[in-house]
């Protein structure tokens, strides 16, 4: 029986609890989604009420999914962070209690690197060149010294935030990427917006503003999503293919929640194959939030000796991906 | 044959493929040339692409022409076609300088280090922004560093965009030559003092501990 760890995500609006193999067979991965009202954004305090609602059952459920008794755990693994506080205090409380109770180590996980790292499992990379989009990040990052390297990002919103502010402002409820990809894929009428690339980094407000202001002016709702689809994608694949030339990898992978956009793995796909770099784009199933990169990218950890005593356990609201040493690769 | 636009160039020879653009050499009037391209990128929308590309193209002209009164090194620029997003320029003898600290030993880099300082410091205070600061886009020839690559470049006197330019040589430097990214860095810095004085660069470096403090999920000290 090879050993399992169980992995709990609470960062924003998903609580998940998942159990995984040291072989990397993820058996469970079960999720509860909090869902804002239309027209709002994830309440911190709502979403974690949610959480705490809901916890028991999903981490219950997660195990017997697994068929695994929680004595057969090795360890449990939580989302430290980043993300919002209320949401991360509910995951880190579990955990707790399941670490002391059964008496296994309790290990922290970064949920960028989460992303990443199950991502390399589920896509067979080696040593990818990673575009992370979703509501908490839109990053290039690649690997180098012993750390997860951010070689582009956004300097002010996210790619998935620019999405759900404009779908907001049309009356969708949040998640609104898939519904403005739909409405996007009926136009082909593009008006020019802001197109902002600085370096290798890329800043979105001003795109925000000028396609929320379509909106007031009257135009179609889907000539606004199309314009504003195409050039905040055009814009973050530019900083990809230029940190792909820069550092010549071979493979290009794509996770987070905005990456199940089509266009954008289209996209994606079509600046890959001009620099001979093979695009995979994680399965949607573990692309957006879930509890599976916890419990990978945990056991990946403790593998290599991380841990954290139960009685300094902590949450990081801010802890950016490249502050994390990564002892498990060359 | 290769075709650049509508541009056809017998003896041309791919030397880079880059983000944006194809770069080739081959004889231009009696000259050994360089030949910019912009290609088409197919993952962007063509009205889109195409404005950019011009765009780009005009700027970029513009700009390597400027720095030269500076005192920054740049190619000569031999020919300009906004149309056809193509420029033609001197061909630079040397070596790309992220090819050449990869393959120097730890700690001997650091006079090339502090000569890019000087030459960033130069642009900055006349106003100008690289917009790409990569050792990718620096070429030396023997003790002569010429800077190449002014697509990004903008015309700004601003302390944040002066510090935009530093935080991204910083970033490549963590990322491509993480080994020797301290070192280098503080040569840099050196050069860059050297001709600004410690009062601006110390401005400069505030500002960038500034941006570095912005970013996403960053740790507020």
């Amino acid at each position: 029986m090879p050993e399992c760890v169980l992995g709990i995500e609470s960062t924003a609006h998903t609580f998940s609890a998942s159990v995984v193999s040291s072989r990397g067979e993820i058996l469970s991965n079960v999720k509860s989604v909090y869902k804002p009202p239309s027209g709002s954004g994830i309440h911190p305090f709502n979403a974690s009420r949610g959480h705490l609602a809901a916890g028991p059952g999903v981490v219950m459920q997660s195990l017997g999914d697994a068929g695994v008794e929680p004595g057969g755990l090795a360890a449990v693994c939580y989302s430290m962070g980043p993300g919002l506080g209320p949401c991360l205090r509910i995951g880190a409380v579990v955990a707790r209690t399941l670490a002391a109770s059964l008496g296994v180590p309790l290990v922290p996980v970064n949920h960028a690197i989460g992303h990443i790292e199950l991502g390399c499992l589920l896509t067979k990379c080696s040593d990818p060149l990673v575009l992370l989009v979703s509501g908490g990040h839109s990053m290039v990052i690649a690997y180098a010294g012993r750390r997860w390297r951010i070689l582009g990002e956004s300097l002010d919103l996210t790619l998935g935030q620019l999405l759900d502010q404009f779908g907001r402002a049309a009356g969708l409820a949040s998640p609104c990427g898939r519904g403005i990809e739909q409405a996007a894929s009926r136009s082909s009428r593009f008006i020019s917006l802001p197109y902002t690339v600085k370096g290798n980094d890329v800043a979105y407000s001003g795109l925000l503003t000028s396609a929320k202001k379509l909106l007031e002016r009257g135009v179609e709702f889907e000539d606004a999503a199309y314009s504003l689809q195409e050039t905040a994608f055009a814009m973050i694949v530019e900083v990809a293919e230029r940190a792909l030339a820069f550092t010549g990898k071979k493979e290009v992978m794509a996770v987070g929640g905005v990456a199940a956009n089509q266009r954008l793995a289209e996209m994606m796909k079509i600046m890959s194959r001009r620099h001979t770099a093979s695009l995979r784009v994680v399965p949607i199933e573990y692309s957006g939030d879930c509890g599976a990169q916890i419990a990978w990218t945990g056991y990946l950890a403790y593998r290599s000796g991380v841990s954290v005593p139960v009685a300094s356990s902590s949450v990081k609201q801010s802890w950016r991906l490249d502050t994390v040493d990564i002892p498990w690769r060359n | 044959m290769t075709y650049l636009g509508g541009i056809s160039l017998p003896n041309a020879e791919l030397i880079y493929r880059g983000a944006e653009a194809d770069v080739y050499t081959g004889p231009w009037c009696g000259r050994k040339a360089v030949f910019k391209f912009r290609k088409k990128l197919p993952y962007r929308l063509e009205v889109l692409d195409r404005a950019i590309r011009s765009q780009r193209t005009l700027h970029e002209a513009d700009m390597i022409h400027r720095v030269k009164k500076v005192g920054v090194n740049s190619p000569s620029l031999y020919f300009v076609d906004p149309s056809d997003s193509l420029l033609v320029m001197e061909f630079v003898r040397g070596t790309r300088m992220k090819d050449l600290v990869s393959s120097l030993p730890q700690g001997s880099s650091a006079p090339l280090f502090t000569e890019l300082g000087r030459m960033v410091a130069r642009l900055h205070s006349s106003g100008i922004m690289h917009g790409d600061l990569t050792t990718s886009n620096v070429i030396v020839e023997g003790e002569k560093l010429v800077m190449i690559d002014f697509g990004l470049s903008i015309t700004t006197a601003r302390l944040e965009d002066q510090a935009v330019d530093l935080r991204l040589i910083k970033e490549t430097l963590t990322g491509a030559h993480s080994d020797l990214a301290r070192g280098a860095l503080d040569a840099l810095f050196a050069g860059y003092e050297d001709v600004v004085g410690e009062r601006r660069v110390c401005s400069v470096l505030r500002q960038l501990r500034d941006i570095e403090r912005r970013g996403r999920y960053a740790r507020v000290d």
